[in-house]
């Protein structure tokens, strides 16, 4: 039977993915698909609820939500990775060490 | 009369004050200088009008001669309110203390005065005012000290006026036989105060109180009978340590060395000190401590401590050549004379020439310097002293030699004059002693031996000095004439008109003849009704009154008692006082005008050599030189035969081993703690609580600093491992 923890599984599986994805990978841009992936499970999760829980429009409207955040989102990200590549010249993610003590 | 602080208080005072505003003022020089002569000469004139208002109130209000006042305040207490611990200071009148008050204070007002002509010329009044400014300190002393009502304060005083002695004899100081002499002075005196401190605490610690008063209370309430002190009756052993003052600050017989040696002070200063005030100050603490010395049994040692000094300056006296001199030794055979008064219990009599013999003497010495100034030697620059460079002065100086004379018949116990009323009664006294038992034959040997030497070495001084031919051509001619000046001569003047008996007997044969009527007995002499021994029995029940408080006290004749002029004798022994009293004046003309006729005899018509007795008796003449070698008894004997020694002694043990092993030894101890202390601090605290600090931290740091690893993917892992924690823990 297609219930809700099924989609709550998915969409727990889908977060551990980007997690996963934004702890190992060391390229910066690999790290926003991460985050892409994320945002992504956010919004299957609200997409759920709405479905079986409450029957209105919320959750739907909040997935709209989620994927304009999640381009205006990375279109700061990127504007963030380009300004730091323009300093460090890389973008593997263990040479921002500034806050390190 | 009611009496308040304030009534009497300004005695004391007012030259206390002149001293502190003169000890600034006086040294500017100039008009400075000017006026602070000014203000000590008016405020010991204002003291004498106080002094003579209280005299006139005692004398004049018809007292008995055992009324006084007195008044108390607690000036500190150790034992926060009880009497145990107290000092009390206080106040005491009484009859004695007013005629010494007006003596002191006029005495003292024409000294200020006579010193503005003397100290003029010594660097403007006497290096800018500072004789004057320690003569102000004086006077507030010993008026202080006849005020004063317990031995402590007079302690206080009598060493505030040793300090003062000190400061004026070596008012020349440049001299060092000055300088010497001011410490002898005030060494000797101090050994007489170390005993009469002794006595007050040994007073105090029996009595519990230093008060007069409380003395004849304790006296006649018997808390004296049996207790000894090391021994000895505690009233002999007091009265001793407190004679033993007297005999120091009075020059009597062992501490008499420093009198002569203190004529190296100014003339002015000679005549206060050491003629009229200081050294009747031991006697009247005499006189104030009798009931203790006649409880101790301790009369015919005075007496005879007296005697000795009576006649022993009275011999060194005689072969004297400088002038001040002889006057010095007669004011020690004179002191000697009141002890000798107050041994054989003539307590009238002793304090009646101690009146007499400050009036005179002061005369003596204020005529003396007024000589010595005169007379001025143009080779050495300096004023003659000498005798043998004197003579034939009188008809240079009139005024000075007339008031020289009156007072030479005084003190030469002529009648007609005071020395002979005090001096002749004084005697008297010491012959009935005599007559009752045969050991006060020897005082009183010695007193009439001592005034037919007095009678001659005075008249010999001023036959010497002003008749016969001027020896010195030189010093004579360049004498200036004597004109009446009101501040040289109106002093000796004033002096000189005192020395007549009448002012002290009220007659002019000087013997028992009626002056001022007393209510209950007819008619006695006014000075002795005045003074009477101290009765113990009347001060039992003493009460004290506060000093800011009116005297409350009933006034009139309902208090006093009558005067016994038996003295407390039955009519046959007053009868044969009296003839005893008789024989002895009679004696006493006698030898006073044999004195002066073989003083004459020799100096003035030479008609006997001189010459031949001081060839005959050619050794004694030395020793008396020599004062009987008592200065080199003291400084060759006592100083550097034992004192010195005793000192290097003490210096080589002090030095050699105190120094240096109890003081020196203790810096190795410190220096082994300081060690130790090293150790410790190396040990404990820098290293383990120091170092040991950073060292912890370093080691949490090496932990703790990979948290902030910079690593962003750390964080997150942080954040993740953070949040499920929470859930779980949930």
């Amino acid at each position: 039977m297609i219930s809700l923890p099924s989609y709550l599984i998915i969409s727990f599986c889908l977060f551990i993915a980007g997690l996963t994805v934004m702890i190992a990978r060391k390229n910066i841009i690999a790290m926003l698909l991460g985050i892409e992936l994320i945002l992504n499970a956010a919004a299957l999760n609200f997409a759920a609820y709405t479905r079986f829980i409450n029957q209105n429009l919320d959750g739907h409207l909040m997935s709209l939500f989620i994927i304009v955040i999640a381009a205006a989102e990375a279109a700061v990200g990127l504007a963030i990775v380009i300004r730091f590549f323009q300093i460090k010249e890389s973008i593997h993610i263990d040479d921002a060490t500034e806050l390190q003590s | 009369m009611d009496y308040t602080i304030s009534s009497v208080a300004p005695i004391v005072l007012l030259p206390f004050f002149a001293f502190v505003i003169n000890a600034f003022l006086a040294r500017k020089g100039g008009k400075a200088t000017v006026a602070a002569v000014f203000l000590a000469c008016a405020s010991i004139a204002g003291s004498s009008i106080y002094a003579l208002k209280i005299f006139k109130d005692f004398v004049f209000g018809n007292y008995a001669a055992d009324y006084y006042i007195h008044k108390v305040f607690t000036w500190f207490d150790l034992n926060g309110g009880g009497q145990e611990f107290a000092v009390n200071m206080g106040i005491y009148i009484d009859n004695m203390t007013a005629v010494m008050l007006v003596m002191v204070t006029v005495v003292a007002t024409m000294i200020h005065i006579f010193s503005t002509y003397y100290m003029h010329h010594d660097m403007n009044y006497g290096r800018n005012g500072r004789f004057f400014v320690y003569m102000s300190l004086f006077t507030s002393a010993m008026l202080g000290l006849v005020l004063s009502d317990n031995l402590f304060s007079v302690f206080i005083f009598w060493e505030l006026m040793g300090f003062c002695s000190y400061s004026l004899i070596g008012h020349y100081y440049e001299k060092e036989k000055t300088g010497n002499a001011s410490i002898k002075a005030f060494m000797t005196t101090r050994i007489g105060d170390v005993f009469f401190l002794l006595g007050i605490v040994a007073l105090w610690t029996h009595i519990g109180s230093v008060s007069f008063v409380d003395l004849y209370a304790a006296i006649a309430n018997g808390a004296f009978s049996g207790v000894t002190v090391l021994g000895i009756p505690l009233a002999t052993f007091c009265a001793v340590c407190i004679f033993l003052g007297t005999i120091g600050k009075s020059a009597q017989f062992p501490l008499n060395v420093w009198l002569p040696d203190a004529m190296n002070g100014p003339t002015p200063c000679s005549a206060l000190i050491h003629a009229a005030t200081m050294v009747a100050a031991g006697v009247y603490l005499s006189l104030r401590i009798y009931p203790l010395i006649e409880l101790g049994n301790l009369n015919y040692f005075v007496a005879c401590i007296g005697g000795i000094t009576a006649l022993g300056a009275a011999t060194i006296a005689l072969v004297q050549t400088d002038f001040k001199a002889v006057l010095a030794f007669s004011t020690i055979s004179q002191l000697g004379y009141m002890v000798l008064g107050v041994g054989v219990g003539s307590y009238n009599a002793a304090f009646m020439h101690l009146i007499t013999h400050a009036i005179f003497k002061a005369c003596l010495f204020l005529a003396a310097g007024s000589v010595i100034h005169s007379l001025h030697d143009h080779h050495t620059h300096e004023h003659v002293q000498e005798m043998p460079r004197m003579g034939g002065l009188r008809h240079k100086m009139k005024f000075t030699w007339f008031a020289m004379w009156c007072c030479t018949l005084a003190i030469a116990g002529v009648p007609f004059f005071s020395g002979f009323v005090s001096k002749d009664r004084i005697l008297g006294d010491a012959l009935v002693m005599a007559t009752h038992s045969p050991k006060w034959i020897i005082p009183t040997a010695l007193g009439f031996i001592g005034a037919f030497l007095t009678a001659f070495y005075m008249c010999r001084m001023m036959f010497l000095a002003f008749h016969g031919k001027p020896r010195d051509k030189e010093v004579y001619d360049h004498c200036h004439e004597e004109h009446f000046s009101w501040n040289r001569n109106l002093p000796l003047l004033f002096l000189s008109v005192f020395t007549l008996g009448i002012w002290f007997s009220g007659s002019l044969t000087g013997q028992g003849v009626v002056k001022v009527a007393d209510a209950h007995h007819g008619k006695y002499e006014w000075f002795q009704t005045l003074i009477q021994k101290p009765v113990v029995s009347k001060f039992t029940t003493m009460q004290r009154e506060d000093f800011s408080g009116m005297d409350t006290r009933v006034k009139n004749s309902a208090e006093k008692s009558h005067y016994d002029h038996n003295h407390g004798l039955n009519e046959e022994e007053a009868h044969h006082v009296h003839h005893v009293h008789k024989i002895g004046a009679i004696a006493s003309i006698f030898i006073a005008l044999g004195g002066i006729f073989v003083a004459a005899m020799m100096y003035l018509w030479n008609k006997w050599n001189p010459g031949f007795w001081v060839n005959t008796f050619n050794r004694y003449y030395r020793t008396l030189q020599n004062k009987y070698y008592m200065d080199d008894l003291y400084i060759k004997g006592f100083i550097q035969g034992l004192l010195i020694p005793f000192n290097n002694l003490l210096s080589r043990f002090d030095m050699g081993f105190y120094d240096k092993y109890v003081v020196d030894g203790w810096a190795v101890v410190v220096r082994y703690l300081m060690n130790v202390s090293k150790w410790f601090d190396n040990l404990f605290v820098d290293t383990i609580m120091v170092d040991g600090t950073g060292a912890s931290v370093r080691f949490f740091n090496v932990i703790l600093r990979t948290i902030q690893s910079g690593k962003i993917q750390f964080y997150i892992i942080m954040i993740i491992l953070v949040i499920f924690g929470y859930i779980l823990a949930l």
